[in-house]
C-alpha cells in the first residue's frame, strides 16, 4: 500500500507537468486547428529562462534571504518571456499560413521546433544547465512514504494554474471570447471579437503554462538541457489527444493519465517499457473512442 | 631552364609539405559531448607535445581530424568512412562501446589501427581484429573489482542494479550481477531504464521498497547518473550508491551537488605523482580546465600511436602494430604495455566523492587507501 501511494505521488507530479504542457497543444488546436509542434520548445525555453533568472538572483544573494520572492519573480519572468516568444512565433510562422492548407502550417510548426531547439543549443551550449536545487530540499516522511517539498509545491502550483485557467476560460469575458472564436471565427468577428487578438492570447497562455512546467521540471530534476522539450512535448501531445484534442478538461485528465500509466507501468511491470504503456493506453482509448476521452464534439468547452 | 627553375621549388614544395593525418572519434554533440570533448582535447595535446619534441621525421606536421560520433553506431560508422577517405594512418576513439565496435569493423577493412581510450566492453578486443587496441580497462575486470569492493569494503549483502540498456551499461550491469552472485551478494532487483530518461522515480521507489545495501547505477554518462542520484536522495533511499567509470567527470558533482557526496565509483588507477602526469597536468589544465574522464587515456593513446609510427619509420599498419606491441613505457594514465589481443591491462580501484572531488578510496590488493 505504501508502495502504491509513493508511486501515486510520483505519477501525480509527472502527470501534472504533462497536463500543463498538454493544455498549450489543446488550446491552440481548439482555436486554429493547428498542432503546434514547437510547443515543447516553449517548455524548454521556460526552463532556461528560469535557470538564468534564478542563477542571476542567487548571484546577487537574494536567494538566501527571499527564496519565495525570487522563485515567483523567475516564474513570472519566464512565463512572460515564453508568452511573448509564442506570440512572436505565431505572427512569423503561422499567421501568414492561416489561409493555406493545414499541412503547410504543420510543417512550419515542425520547422520552428527544430529552429528553436537548435537555437537554444547554439546560445546555451550542449551541457546541462544546473538549477539551484538546494531550494526546497527535504520533505515529509510517513513511514516508507516520502513526499518532498518540491513535489508538494509542484502539485499545488499545477492545481492552482489549472483552476485559474478553468476560471479564465469559463467565467470571464475573455474566456467567452476565446470559446466563441473556437466555435466560429466569422460569427465571432461579427460580434466584435478580434480573432487575431484571441489567437495571440491563446498562444500566450499556452506558452506561459508550458514555461511554468519548464521551471518545475528544472527544479525537480536539477537541470535543464536544450533538447529537453522533445520527449515531454510528444508525451503531452499524446495526453492532449487522449483527453480529446481541443478540450481543456480532457488535456488535464490526459496528462494525469499518461503520467500515472508511465509511473505505474514502470513500478509494477517493467521500467524499460514505460513509454510503451503510455502509448498502448493511447491507442486503446482511440480505438474505442476516436475523439478521445472527453471528445472533441462538446463545442462549448472547446478552446 | 626558366620553367625548370619555377618547377623545382614547386616540386620540392609538394614533397616537403607532407602531413601525417590521424583521426579522432568521440561524441562531440549530444548527451556525452563533454566526455567526447575531453578525448579530443587529450589527442590534440598529445600531438602538440609530440611536435614540440621534434615531430615526425619525414613529415612537416601532424594533423588531427576530430569526428563526431554522437554515441550513435550509425554516425560512428559514417565518421569511420570519412576518416578512411581522408586517408588517416590511425584513429583514436571512440568513447561509447556501441560506437567503437561497429566503426572498428569499418576501419579494419582498410587495416587502419584504432586505439580506444574509453570503451570498456569486452567485445571491443575479443573479436580478434588485428588492429584494434585498447588503452583503458575491461568491464570483465571492472565488474569483479566492483563486486569485491562492495563485499569487502562496504560489507554488502544485497544489491539492486539499474542499467540503461546500452552495450556498455548493460554489459557492465550483467557483469556486476554475475560477480556479486559469485561473492554471495543477493540480487534484489535488476531494472532497466531508457537512454534519455529523466524521471527515475518509479524505479527508485522500487529500489526503496527492496531497500538493498547497494544501489548500483550502470548508466551511460554522468548526466543521467547525476539525476538518478539526486532523485534517490530526495526519495530518502538509504542504499549506498555505487557506480562506474562513465561517471568519472567533475560535472557529475556539479549536477548532483550535495547528493553526490559519498557516492562510490570504480575507475582505472592513475598515479598523480608521476612526472608524466604532472607534465600533462601543467599543460592541459590551463588550456582545457580540469582533467576529466578519459582525457589522459586519449593522450596516452595518441602518444603511443605517434611513437609507434616514428619507431616504425613507416605508416604500414603491420609495422605500426609490431612497434605498438614492443612499447613498454610509463604514460600519463598508466604504464603502457599491450597484450597480444590489443588490451593494455586493467587496474580498477574505487573512488569516493568527498567535498566535490573524486578521492581514491580502495584498491583490490591492499584494501583501503590511506
Amino acid at each position: 500500500m505504501e508502495y502504491f501511494i509513493q508511486q501515486f505521488i510520483n505519477g501525480l507530479t509527472l502527470g501534472g507537468m504533462y497536463a500543463l504542457i498538454a493544455l498549450g497543444y489543446t488550446m491552440v488546436y481548439g482555436v486554429i486547428q493547428l498542432i503546434n509542434f514547437a510547443h515543447g520548445e516553449f517548455f524548454a525555453a521556460g526552463g532556461y529562462v528560469g535557470a538564468i533568472a534564478l542563477a542571476y538572483l542567487a548571484g546577487l544573494g537574494y536567494m538566501e534571504s527571499n527564496p519565495v520572492i525570487c522563485l515567483t519573480a523567475s516564474f513570472l519572468l519566464s512565463m512572460a518571456y515564453c508568452a511573448y516568444l509564442a506570440v512572436g512565433i505565431e505572427k512569423i510562422a503561422y499567421k501568414p499560413l492561416r489561409k493555406e492548407s493545414r499541412l503547410a502550417a504543420l510543417l512550419s510548426a515542425l520547422g520552428m521546433s527544430i529552429f528553436l531547439s537548435n537555437g537554444m543549443m547554439l546560445t546555451e551550449g550542449v551541457y546541462d544547465k544546473v538549477y539551484p536545487s538546494e531550494l526546497f530540499q527535504g520533505g515529509f516522511d510517513f513511514g516508507m512514504i516520502t513526499i518532498s517539498y518540491l513535489q508538494i509545491m509542484i502539485v499545488s502550483l499545477t492545481a492552482c494554474l489549472l483552476v485559474g485557467l478553468n476560471l479564465l476560460v469559463f467565467k470571464t469575458k475573455i474566456g467567452m471570447a476565446m470559446r466563441a472564436t473556437a466555435q466560429d471565427k466569422t460569427m465571432s468577428a461579427l460580434v466584435a471579437i478580434g480573432s487575431n487578438r484571441i489567437i495571440s492570447l491563446t498562444f500566450a497562455i499556452g506558452a506561459g503554462l508550458a514555461a511554468s512546467a519548464g521551471i518545475m521540471y528544472g527544479l525537480y530534476y536539477g537541470s535543464v538541457k536544450y533538447d529537453m522539450g522533445f520527449v515531454p512535448g510528444i508525451k503531452a501531445f499524446a495526453a492532449a489527444v487522449l483527453g480529446g484534442i481541443g478540450n481543456i478538461t480532457g488535456a488535464m485528465l490526459g496528462g494525469l493519465i499518461i503520467g500515472m500509466v508511465e509511473i505505474f507501468g514502470a513500478g509494477y511491470i517493467s521500467g524499460e517499457y514505460k513509454d510503451v504503456f503510455a502509448f498502448i493506453i493511447l491507442i486503446a482509448v482511440l480505438y474505442f473512442k476516436p475523439t478521445g476521452i472527453m471528445g472533441e464534439n462538446i463545442d462549448d468547452t472547446r478552446v | 631552364m626558366v620553367i625548370g627553375l619555377f618547377l623545382v621549388p614547386f616540386l620540392f614544395g609538394t614533397v616537403s609539405a607532407k602531413t601525417l593525418k590521424i583521426g579522432s572519434m568521440s561524441p562531440l554533440t549530444g548527451p556525452y559531448a563533454s566526455d567526447g570533448t575531453d578525448i579530443k582535447n587529450g589527442v590534440l595535446t598529445a600531438v602538440e607535445v609530440f611536435e614540440e619534441a621534434g615531430g615526425m621525421p619525414g613529415y612537416d606536421k601532424i594533423e588531427v581530424f576530430p569526428q563526431d560520433t554522437a554515441c550513435d553506431p550509425r554516425q560512428a560508422v559514417a565518421a569511420a568512412n570519412k576518416l578512411i577517405n581522408l586517408k588517416v594512418v590511425g584513429v583514436i576513439g571512440a568513447y561509447c562501446s556501441s560506437s567503437t565496435i561497429p566503426s572498428s569493423e569499418t576501419l579494419d577493412e582498410e587495416n587502419i589501427p584504432m586505439i580506444t581510450p574509453g570503451s570498456t566492453n569486452e567485445k571491443v578486443t575479443d573479436r580478434g581484429l588485428p588492429y584494434m587496441f585498447r588503452m583503458c580497462g575491461r568491464d570483465d575486470a571492472q565488474a569483479p573489482a566492483s563486486a569485491k569492493f562492495m563485499k569487502e569494503s562496504l560489507g554488502a549483502k544485497t544489491i539492486f542494479i539499474v542499467d540503461d540498456k546500452t552495450t556498455y551499461s548493460q554489459g557492465l550491469a550483467d557483469g556486476v550481477a554475475k560477480a556479486s552472485e559469485a561473492l554471495g551478494i543477493k540480487i534484489l532487483g535488476h531494472e532497466h531504464v531508457n537512454q534519455g530518461d529523466k524521471d527515475f522515480s518509479a524505479i527508485l521507489t522500487m529500489a526503496k521498497r527492496e531497500n538493498a545495501d547497494i544501489l548500483y547505477m550502470s548508466l551511460q554518462g554522468y548526466s543521467p547518473a547525476a539525476m538518478m542520484t539526486l532523485q534517490a536522495k530526495r526519495l530518502g533511499i538509504k542504499s549506498q550508491i555505487v557506480t562506474q567509470d562513465a561517471c568519472f567527470q567533475p560535472k557529475f558533482m556539479e549536477l548532483a551537488k550535495d547528493a553526490a557526496e559519498g557516492v562510490y565509483l570504480t575507475y582505472g588507477f592513475t598515479d598523480p605523482t608521476t612526472p608524466e602526469y604532472k607534465a600533462f597536468e601543467k599543460r592541459y589544465v590551463p588550456q582545457y580546465g580540469k582533467i576529466a574522464a578519459y582525457s589522459t587515456y586519449a593522450y596516452d593513446s595518441a602518444t603511443s600511436l605517434l611513437k609507434a609510427i616514428k619507431a616504425a619509420g613507416s605508416t604500414d599498419p603491420a609495422k605500426i602494430k609490431a612497434e605498438l606491441m614492443k612499447q613498454d613505457y610509463q604514460g600519463v594514465a598508466k604504464h603502457i604495455k599491450f597484450k597480444s589481443n590489443g588490451d593494455s591491462g586493467s587496474s580498477y580501484i574505487a573512488f569516493k566523492v568527498a567535498n566535490g572531488e573524486f578521492v581514491p578510496y580502495w584498491e583490490p590488493v591492499n584494501g583501503l587507501i590511506k
